[in-house]
């Protein structure tokens, strides 16, 4: 199924954008339907970003419909200026030549234009429908409580930051805004989700689960530039096993006065490649191999084995749209978050 | 939703993980592992579940079958399969990750050393694979099986659990002939494992849009509001495929469209249609529901099913510009058949909510085109705004799309464009495949799913089971008096005229599908 695509699209003026897409569906033929599922605004500052976006916005819009609307901003630019482009993705779906359409709304805004921001996400919004605002820019103040106030799914990626330890404040005082009823979405977690599940699924065995309350070590192997996203995961890992991390930052307490070591590994390759979770006489590993699990147990009274699971999606579309079609809050997020604040915000 | 035993140690990493019951860890075994279900619809379904991530590691699957084949043969024949019925494509890794987890069990199933040597394989894959003593024994073969499976099971102890473990059965439809014998089985079947560890699959119930009814109607406060007889005027459920008989025609001539079709998927939408709201989404709160649609079904006997019920069966016609044969010159069918092939009937639902509002139901084969919906037909506006103009008002429609194109679409009115008033009925569509763009799982992947979690709610309860078989049967004893009031169709059409009269008598006629 191949998406038909316009980047950016057709130039229209602001004031006429809405005139102008009717006319798009106007002259479409009989076999193109426009859907919708929600608003998704992806505002960026990276000026080479419109056009990754424009294909992430082609990658999904088949699978999870979608007004889009794409924002470049440059703050910083002398001359200020606001301009606008209309464009269409349309996919083939099911038999009978049928296509489905997401419609794209791109936008341009230079120097002070930047700052009407709120105004052109108001004014473009696909009427009842969820606002899903993915920011790729770093967050800084001050913070617009009018536009926060208006998003129901707030997406970012802390793997991105420079700053994880100013940004995930930002983030909670977004969280905490009076009229703040977003779900904080950050998409270094969506990532771990399969990792989580997997690690989850190797203690289902009953002499796998009975090694768990004795585990004295992890370690999660990470590519250059991921440790916010293996702290993520010893975050969850901390906050479901009841681990306290000490004030030194260096192990974990358990409730019954056990220590457990830990440690971040750096390795080039997948963004987490290994989690390693050992005590005295048993290990079990999880590598990430090939876009499979690889599962390695050892432990008493448990044969040694070695099977393969599903693992998450490996480009960005396929997080986005994990992310998009989970829906719900993520409790254990924020539980994991907590978990390992002291330790994301210590630098790399 | 099901809650883990005290005696079973929680998993803490599982915690908040996923928002269903997940999966415990168990083996799977399939008696009738050669057959055409396994093929076309299990083995397909769980290598979709292992391949999305969402089976537990810790599964085996075990085909059981008389055949001679090793694992190795087993696994190879069930690739084929499921690399053509599979709804994604087959990635290598997938597979032989997936194919790990399957063997196969020769013997018969009347044999019960077959059963012993099960169990001992059973045992050494729960210390070798982690299967953690859970069993679910699926029984895929011919109902005539059903009997000798469940007795070997009982008297092998595989029906029993061990401490902390589960043993459930999953019972593929036909859930008997008629009731004596949907009770004799509900018999046999209570006698090896308890009711709640039995799960009827009627896989209706795990379609995406049959779900999606409760949803509809109870998170919709437009809908739920005027889901009574104040507001709708009848209500339609259609079932219409334009195969024949195919390769089911042993089975079919002796079953029928009532005892195919009615008895169970039919039954079971309407009573999704028309029940009340559960106290809760507990398994059990919406049973209960269902099963009170069904005991205040309005029964059909003697001559009122003469009047509510039309039976039908296809003649010679064409299908997609293709000649087709009449049913009596099928293959396997016996040329002075009286099996319908069509059923139309009027059933009315005599509770509060529905006094008064028909429930039309029309199944057949061999019909212009295949679909399955229910249409709630509103009570019109009274006639008296618009009536100068002379403008006819339709009634308003929503149906709801349980296959193909899944879906949900409502008839309104609207006024024309232009300087004359002239109303023109309109649609809203929501098409499942172009919102959520996403394959829909199969019907099998959610129930197998399920019956893993421990969550019976898309199953049918035993008392659903034996209610439904008692309407029908009424219908079926009367027909015994007669044969002369079987109609034909040609094949290609929507089924005898007479069943257009059903409709008719209440001022309304079948809708166009």
């Amino acid at each position: 199924m191949d998406a038909a695509t316009i980047a950016p699209g057709l130039p229209v003026e602001i004031g006429r954008i809405d005139k102008e897409l009717g006319k798009l569906w106007e002259s479409a033929d009989e076999t193109k339907t426009r859907a919708s599922l929600i608003n998704l605004v992806i505002y960026t500052e990276e000026p080479g970003a419109l056009e990754t976006n424009t294909n992430l916005i082609a990658a999904i819009a088949g699978k999870h419909a979608c007004r889009a609307i794409l924002i470049l901003a440059n703050p910083a630019a002398q001359e200020s200026g606001a301009r606008a482009w209309i464009s269409a993705h349309c996919r083939f779906s099911g038999k009978g030549g049928n296509q489905i359409c997401s419609e794209q709304i791109t936008f341009r805004l230079d120097g002070d234009a930047a700052a009407s921001l709120p105004n052109i996400v108001f004014s473009h919004l696909d009427s009842d429908l969820p606002l899903c605002f993915w920011w790729q820019a770093p967050f800084r103040e001050p913070l617009d409580g009018k536009l926060w106030s208006w998003v129901d799914r707030l997406i970012f990626d802390s793997s991105t930051w420079a700053n994880p330890a100013a940004q995930f404040a930002l983030v909670h005082r977004i969280d905490s805004l009076a009229e703040s009823h977003a779900v904080l979405c950050d998409l270094n977690w969506t990532r771990l989700h399969n990792w989580r599940v997997s690690l989850a699924n190797l203690f289902d065995h009953p002499a796998a689960l009975a090694i768990l309350g004795r585990i004295d070590s992890a370690c999660v192997t990470a590519a250059p530039g991921f440790r916010t996203t293996a702290c993520l995961l010893l975050g969850w890992l901390a906050a479901q096993l009841r681990w306290k991390l000490l004030p030194a930052g260096d192990r974990f307490e358990v409730s019954d006065g056990r220590h457990i070591a830990f440690e971040i590994r750096e390795a080039a390759g997948e963004d987490l490649s290994r989690v390693e979770l050992c005590c005295a006489d048993a290990c079990f590993h999880l590598d990430l191999i090939g876009g499979f699990f690889r599962a390695t147990l050892r432990a008493p009274g448990f044969p040694d084995s070695a099977f393969t699971l599903a693992a998450s999606p490996e480009n960005v579309a396929g997080t986005l749209l994990s992310e998009l079609s989970r829906g719900g809050r993520h409790p254990l997020y924020a539980k994991s978050l907590r978990a390992i604040l002291p330790l994301v915000s210590a630098k790399e | 939703m099901p809650t883990r035993k005290p005696n079973q140690l929680a998993n803490p990493l599982k915690e908040g993980l996923v928002n269903r019951s997940a999966p415990d860890p168990c083996a799977l075994v399939i008696f009738g592992a050669s057959g055409d279900l396994t093929h076309r619809k299990l083995i397909p379904a769980l290598y979709n579940l292992a391949a999305d991530g969402a089976l537990p590691p810790a599964i085996s699957v075990i085909g059981f079958a008389r055949r001679e084949k090793t694992d190795e043969s087993f696994r190879k024949e069930v690739e084929a399969s499921v690399r053509e019925f599979s709804r994604q494509t087959v990635s290598d890794g997938a597979w032989s990750g997936f194919a790990s987890c399957l063997s196969y069990h020769r013997s018969a199933f009347d044999n019960p050393g077959g059963y012993e040597s099960l169990a001992r394989r059973l045992d050494e894959l729960d210390a070798a694979r982690g299967t953690c003593g859970n069993r679910i024994f699926y029984l895929a073969a011919a109902p005539d099986q059903f009997g000798v499976i469940l007795e070997n099971l009982r008297l092998s102890g595989l029906n029993r659990s061990a401490k902390g473990a589960w043993a459930r059965v999953i019972v593929e439809k036909p859930f008997g002939t008629d009731l004596p014998s949907a009770r004799c089985l509900n018999d046999l079947v209570g006698a090896a494992f308890p009711e709640k560890d039995t799960y009827r699959i009627d896989h209706y119930l795990g379609k995406e849009t049959a779900q999606n009814i409760m949803v509809l109607r109870f998170a919709n406060a437009l809908f739920e509001a005027m889901w009574n007889a104040r507001y709708i005027d009848h209500v339609q459920i259609t079932a219409s495929e334009p195969l024949g008989v195919e390769g089911r025609a042993g089975y079919y001539d002796k079953s029928g469209a009532l005892r195919d079709m009615v008895q169970n998927h039919i039954l079971q939408l309407l009573c999704l249609t028309a029940m009340e709201p559960p106290a809760d989404l507990d398994a059990d709160s919406i049973r209960d529901e269902k099963v009170k649609v069904l005991r205040s079904l309005r029964p059909l006997t003697g001559d009122d099913v003469f009047r509510h019920v039309v039976r039908g069966q296809y003649g010679a016609g064409a299908i997609d510009g293709r000649r087709v044969a009449a049913y009596r010159d099928e293959k396997n069918i016996d040329p002075e058949s009286k099996t319908e092939t069509y059923v139309a009937l009027q059933i009315n639902v005599d509770n509060w909510r529905w006094a008064g509002v028909p429930f039309f139901v029309r199944v057949g084969k061999r019909l212009p085109k295949g679909a399955t919906e229910i249409a709630v037909h509103f009570k019109s506006v009274p006639p008296v705004l618009f009536k100068a103009t002379g403008e006819a008002v339709d009634d308003n429609v929503l149906v709801i799309r349980i296959q193909p194109d899944e879906g949900v679409s409502l008839r309104m009115s609207a006024k024309m464009p232009g300087s004359s008033l002239r109303i023109e009925p309109v649609k809203m569509d929501f098409h499942y495949g172009t919102s959520f763009g996403k394959a829909t799982p199969e019907a099998y992947e959610r129930l197998l799913l399920d019956a893993m979690s421990g969550d019976p709610t898309l199953f049918a309860r035993r008392d659903e089971v034996e209610e439904a078989w008692k309407f029908v049967d009424a219908i079926r004893g009367a027909w015994e008096t007669r044969s002369d009031d079987i109609a034909f169709y040609s094949s290609g059409t929507w089924g005898p005229g007479e069943a257009d009269e059903l409709p008719k008598r209440h001022g309304a006629k079948w809708r166009r599908c």
